[in-house]
């Protein structure tokens, strides 16, 4: 295992002068970092070990926004009642995750700055335009997530920087969202592909908003902004299916690897796409009466 | 690399222990204080649960936490299992029904189960499923596992 | 109709369950030792090259390093081998596999051996892998060997093969592929070796052949065989795969080296490129039947990759190739298997031993023969089978046990009807399948085989089992325990099993092909009956009494006047004399003259089989292609349950290693590395299997059993594959030929 040098902050202050210490990487659950840095995949001079910082695991509704601190626990997120209210599809991604030992100590901070293709509770966020908190010893600044994550296991995130909190803004009206995952097991289920969908239904219970985002089928997570156009006022029905397969073909970039092929990514993301619509749609229904 | 010093409570005992901070909780459980129950079946990857102790109340994968990050928390060991000399229940049932094969998986198995019994007395099936789906197993096929846990419950399933 | 046994047949408690629920229970990586240190292996990045140099002079200068040893440092025999002695220690002049132990360092701590890997310098001339076995078989393809390639090709023949298809009314050809797949025991080999005075070794083994270990670190070290003391730890799992004496060999090599302790634990990532995996093989199935149903002839060619070294592969060629007929009568057969070197991770025992792969292809074939002809999957099956006294196509007399296959297949019947009337669920497509299961038992014949074991009778009345041969973790302790008590009368507390030490222990054999509870129960049978006569002997020469007038009853010495003594008065007696009641037998695994054919190779054929089956229904989402198992039943042929917790958990736990085979395990390649981890390379979790799970454990009694008993260790996931891809069939139509059954295999993408 490599050396480090080992901090242990217990504020938001002490947090930010310790990374100021140039190489300064964070340590969050640990669930991504250890075994990485135990196979020479990661390296850092310095560890920053945010395990004391209380003050960034919260789930709060703050009115016009929904916010949640970057060390708030896979595990706290998908037992949240506020979260099931506002973005179900958050919940499902974050009870999909691993098991339930690394559900209770990765973050959901640690998994936006992992930035896996593959990343679970990403397109929930995606669908919802959420926007990351950064902060350093030097100021803060925001940025939309979808900007932050540059390529695979590539973030925007600067020296001396750290992700404060992620939030969103809730939807009103008819809407609904939906994550399915297609893993090769049930059980500790790495992402083959995944979609996360949100719906709003106009009066005629038509399609007048819509987001998608996949996960595994490019370098990175991605809106579909193409499919979302393409259904745009659009009335849910089975056959769309063929629409957005179609559409899919302009957006989506997949890759045979270990886990599955090209032709199957392909395959997969135009259905899985489909479910998820159905089933918002049936939640934006049902908030609709 | 300068060496840290941690405090913790383990297994209900106030504990310190000085140690490089690269090194896992699991590699100080085994090596430096000799406990030898939680197991590394996968290489610290957090992919087998043979590891598991409970932090806080929550199971978790000792191979992947720092012993930094251990300061000022709980962990319960399957050493800290018996109580006055009394196996737990889950201990009994474990044994009783059949669940312990080799037995390498057992003691990871068995906090999982705590862990799943405290904050659901009375979980289903599917939930037990889902609760040891972080604890590979290769010789029981875990039903004898789920037998065990709803025997534990039955009576009175944690302490 | 009440059981007589009072022990035998209960689920009773295994005695060291208790500490494995402790963290007591101490494991070879567990085991407290004075100054031990730390065995660490460089191993090959290369998959096929020479080693031109091996520099180890700076590695030797970083500070806790205690020694740098390579093959020529090694003072005896550099190669071993359970078959054919061509696996080094520690590599020769060329490695054959990625991950192949090179070096091996002793250091006082990881740190320190980790940077003296770091300054190790091989140079090596990489050469041209080959991975796949028929090209690797061709006469242009470089040996891996001095021997060649090719270090098995099996033909058998029965009846005329030409006239047998002539008589078919159809005939079907199919070539199955089974992928390489890991033992996947949780407890990575380990060994712990401290050097004693008089040039003497103490190893602690994870191991299902400490005796075989015991002879390979003697050999390699130089020494006699009684200067090597094997114990085993507790372990944890096996499945073949600890069939396998490499690091026992090296952790007593590092003992030697520096007179001192060494402990060499392996990660998953060395567990997966360098220990024995299941054969991947190629099966070229061609089978013919009548339109009514009756098979005629069956040709098989079978290509095996038994990876960089031989390990048991001949003997997992002979098991798969004798059981290519499956359960079924065929009078007309020719088959050909090869077993040939590759590049690749080497293959070697794992549970089923060949079993599973060829099941895959007959009972797949089977169904598909069904469905071709038109005819229900039990119906063909139940017009095939082989019965008691007729002969399989190696010339072997089936005995009494193949009358559980009708039973068997009435199980099967009623489950299949229950498992159908089930209801889909929404937008789901279910399918029922099923297979049938034929496992060998024993190591075949002409190759020796015998298991000895002791009993001593302690002072206290406590019957203490020096078993000769390990518990894998699978229950053989309890097992055994249960026949002793039931032998002697005793209460199951009373007996207890020792964990074996070579020193002055007997050989009992290695644990393994489904026999050890038949040959140890067998044995421990026989030394009770020996015990007892030595007891009333005794018993008569301390009583005055002629011993023919005693007779030994639970516990008890009862004279002919009807009054009883203790045994324990005995033993005391007997203790104060230092005299200590102990018997011994040797049970040799039966191959009955007139059953047992003598034209095949040695090792060939085995004559004692298991029979089962087992009922698979799935749902397939027909658009994404997955797989749900919903409901599993298990319906296997015992002899006779001696303990029933422990029959049910190793049916429950080889179902779910064969779901895993039949869904999710698979060690490709991809790049240039193989999956070595358990990230890439999935067991199932309890969330992957059935909640419902039913176990039909059968009770034909094997006359040559104890008490009835056969074995149960392997069979439990050999049908199971097929079982699954029949059910997939059944509900999509789609005929999977290639293990494990995905998604993109079901979905043609």
């Amino acid at each position: 295992m490599q050396e480090f040098i080992y901090h242990r902050p217990v504020t938001i202050t002490e947090l930010k002068e310790s990374l100021c210490e140039p190489g300064a990487r964070i340590l969050a659950g640990g669930t991504d970092i250890v075994p990485r840095m135990r196979q020479g995949r990661f390296s850092s001079s310095i560890l920053v070990d945010t395990s004391g910082v209380d003050s960034m695991r919260f789930i709060e509704d703050q009115g016009n926004e929904i916010v949640l601190g970057a060390l708030t626990t896979h595990q706290e997120a998908a037992e949240s009642a506020l979260l099931k209210n506002i973005n179900p599809a958050l919940v499902t991604a974050a009870e999909s995750i691993g098991c339930q030992q690394t559900r209770c100590r990765g973050t959901l901070g640690g998994n936006i700055a992992n930035a896996s293709p593959a990343a679970d509770t990403l397109p929930p966020l995606l669908i919802f335009d959420a926007t990351l908190l950064l902060q350093s010893l030097g100021g803060e600044r925001r940025i939309l997530l979808e900007k932050f994550i540059l390529g695979p296991g590539k973030t925007d995130l600067q020296e001396g920087e750290f992700i404060h909190s992620i939030s969103f803004k809730p939807m009103f009206g008819s809407w609904g969202s939906a994550f399915i995952k297609v893993g090769k097991r049930s059980g500790m289920a790495v992402s083959v592909v995944n979609a996360a969908v949100a719906v709003e239904l106009n009066d005629k219970e038509e399609i007048s908003d819509i987001r998608i985002a996949l996960g595994s089928v490019a370098p990175t997570v991605i809106r579909c902004r193409k499919v979302e156009q393409s259904l745009i006022g659009k009335v849910p029905v089975p056959e769309l299916i063929k629409e957005i397969h179609e559409a899919c073909q302009e957006e989506i970039s997949p890759i045979t690897d270990i886990r599955s092929s090209e032709e199957y990514r392909d395959h997969a993301a135009a259905v899985i796409i489909h479910r998820a619509l159905e089933s918002a749609v049936e939640q934006a229904i049902g908030r609709g009466r | 690399m300068k060496e840290i010093t941690v405090a913790f409570l383990l297994n209900g005992k106030k504990t310190t222990v000085t140690s490089l901070p690269n090194r896992t909780l699991l590699d100080v459980l085994r090596t430096d204080l000799g406990l030898t129950g939680a197991k590394d079946a996968c290489g610290g990857e957090g992919e087998c649960g043979a590891c598991t102790v409970i932090q806080n109340g929550k199971p978790v994968n000792s191979c992947m936490i720092f012993i930094g990050q251990v300061e000022g928390t709980q962990i319960t060991t399957i050493e800290g299992m018996m109580e006055k000399g009394e196996y737990h229940p889950l201990q009994k049932s474990f044994v009783e029904a059949g669940a312990v094969q080799c037995g390498f998986c057992t003691p990871g198995a068995i906090l999982t189960a705590k862990a799943l019994l405290e904050e659901n007395p009375h979980p289903t099936d599917q939930e037990i499923r889902e609760g040891l789906s972080g604890n590979l197993c290769r010789c029981t096929g875990y039903n004898k596992m789920i037998d065990a846990i709803h025997l534990a419950e039955e009576r009175g399933g944690d302490d | 109709m009440t059981d007589q046994f009072h022990t035998v047949g209960k689920s009773l408690t295994r005695k060291d369950a208790w500490d494995k629920t402790t963290g007591k229970a101490l494991y070879t990586a567990d085991i407290p030792v004075e100054n031990v240190r730390v065995g660490y292996l460089v191993r090959s990045p290369h998959h096929y090259a020479r080693i031109l140099e091996i520099d180890k002079e700076r590695s030797l200068e970083i500070p806790g390093v205690l020694a740098v040893l390579s093959s020529d440092d090694i003072p005896g025999a550099k190669e071993f081998g359970p078959l054919i002695p061509d696996q080094p220690s520690l590599a020769m002049d060329v490695v054959r596999h990625l991950g192949e132990p090179v070096v091996l360092i002793i250091a006082e701590t990881k740190q320190a051996a980790e940077k003296a890997a770091s300054q190790i310098r091989v140079v090596y001339d990489p050469l041209e892998p080959v991975f796949d076995p028929v090209q690797a078989a061709r006469d242009d393809s470089t040996p891996l060997h001095e021997s060649g390639n090719v270090i098995t090709l099996l033909n058998i023949c029965d009846g005329d093969i030409e006239k047998g298809f002539q008589e078919a009314d159809h005939i079907l050809e199919d070539t199955y592929t089974l992928p390489r797949i890991h033992p996947g025991y949780m407890e990575l080999e380990t060994s712990l070796a401290v050097w004693g005075e008089g040039q003497t070794v103490t190893v602690w083994v994870s191991s299902q052949h400490p005796f075989t270990d015991q002879g390979f670190i003697a050999a390699a070290l130089d020494l006699p065989v009684e200067n090597v003391r094997v114990k085993s730890g507790v372990i944890g799992g096996a499945f073949g795969g600890k069939e396998d004496s490499s690091l026992s060999i090296l952790a007593a090599l590092g003992a030697w080296a520096i007179k001192g302790a060494v402990r060499l634990v392996n990660n998953r990532r060395e567990s997966f490129l360098a220990h024995p995996k299941r054969h991947p093989a190629q099966i070229h199935y061609k089978l013919g039947a009548r339109k009514d149903g009756i098979f005629t002839a069956l040709q098989t060619e079978v290509h095996m990759d038994t990876g960089a070294y031989a390990s048991y592969g001949p003997a997992v060629a002979a098991i798969l190739t004798e059981t290519l007929a499956g359960s079924y009568r065929i009078p007309n057969v020719q088959v050909e298997t090869s077993v040939v070197y590759t590049n690749s991770p080497l293959s070697g025992a794992m549970r089923g031993f060949g079993s599973p792969q060829s099941h895959f292809a007959v009972e797949s074939m089977v169904d598909s023969m069904a469905q071709e002809i038109g005819m229900d999957p039990v119906q063909i099956r139940r017009a095939n089978i082989i019965k008691v006294g007729e002969k399989m196509f190696t010339g072997v007399i089936l005995n009494e046990s193949a009358s559980a296959l009708p039973i068997c297949l009435d199980n099967a019947r009623e489950v299949i009807d229950r498992f159908q009337a089930i209801e889909v669920s929404p937008g789901k497509k279910a399918g029922v399948g099923m297979a049938l299961a034929a496992q060998t038992m024993g190591l075949g014949a002409n190759v020796p085989d015998d298991s000895s074991h002791r009993l001593e009778w302690a002072p206290d009345g406590k019957v203490l089992i020096h078993l000769g041969a390990p518990d894998l973790g699978q229950g053989l302790a309890m097992a055994v325990e249960q026949i002793t008590a039931e032998a002697l009368g005793l209460p199951y507390g009373q007996v207890e099993s020792l964990p074996l030490d070579t020193l002055d222990r007997p050989n009992g054999n290695t644990t393994c092909a489904s026999r050890m509870t038949y040959m140890a129960g067998n044995a421990l049978i026989d030394a009770s009956d020996k015990l007892i006569q030595d007891l009333l002997s005794r018993a008569g020469e301390i009583l005055e009494v002629p011993a023919n007038k005693l007779v030994y009853k639970e516990g008890q010495i009862i004279k002919e006047d009807g009054s009883s003594l203790p045994v324990v008065e005995f033993l005391g007696r007997l203790a104060e004399e230092s005299i200590t009641l102990t018997s011994e037998s040797t049970f040799s695994f039966p191959y009955p003259e007139e059953t047992t054919p003598q034209h095949l190779p040695i090792g060939m054929p085995h004559v004692l089989y298991c029979f089962g089956a087992q009922v698979a229904r799935v749902e397939v989402d027909p658009d994404l292609g997955t797989v749900e198992v919903t409901h599993f039943a298990a319906i296997h042929d015992v002899g006779k349950v001696i303990s029933r917790s422990g029959v049910e958990g190793q049916i429950e736990g080889g179902v779910a290693t064969g779901l895993g085979y039949a869904l999710y395990e698979t060690m490709l390649k991809k790049d240039d590395q193989w999956v070595d981890s358990f990230t890439e390379y999935l067991l199932p979790t309890s969330k992957d299997l059935p909640n419902h799970y039913e176990s039909i454990i059968l009770e034909v009694p094997e006359a040559s059993g104890p008490y009835g008993a056969k074995g149960i260790g392997e069979i439990p996931l050999v049908p199971t594959a097929p079982a699954v891809a029949n059910a997939v069939n059944d509900a999509v139509g789609v005929r999977v030929t290639k293990l494990p059954i995905t998604p993109e295999r079901i979905l043609g993408l």
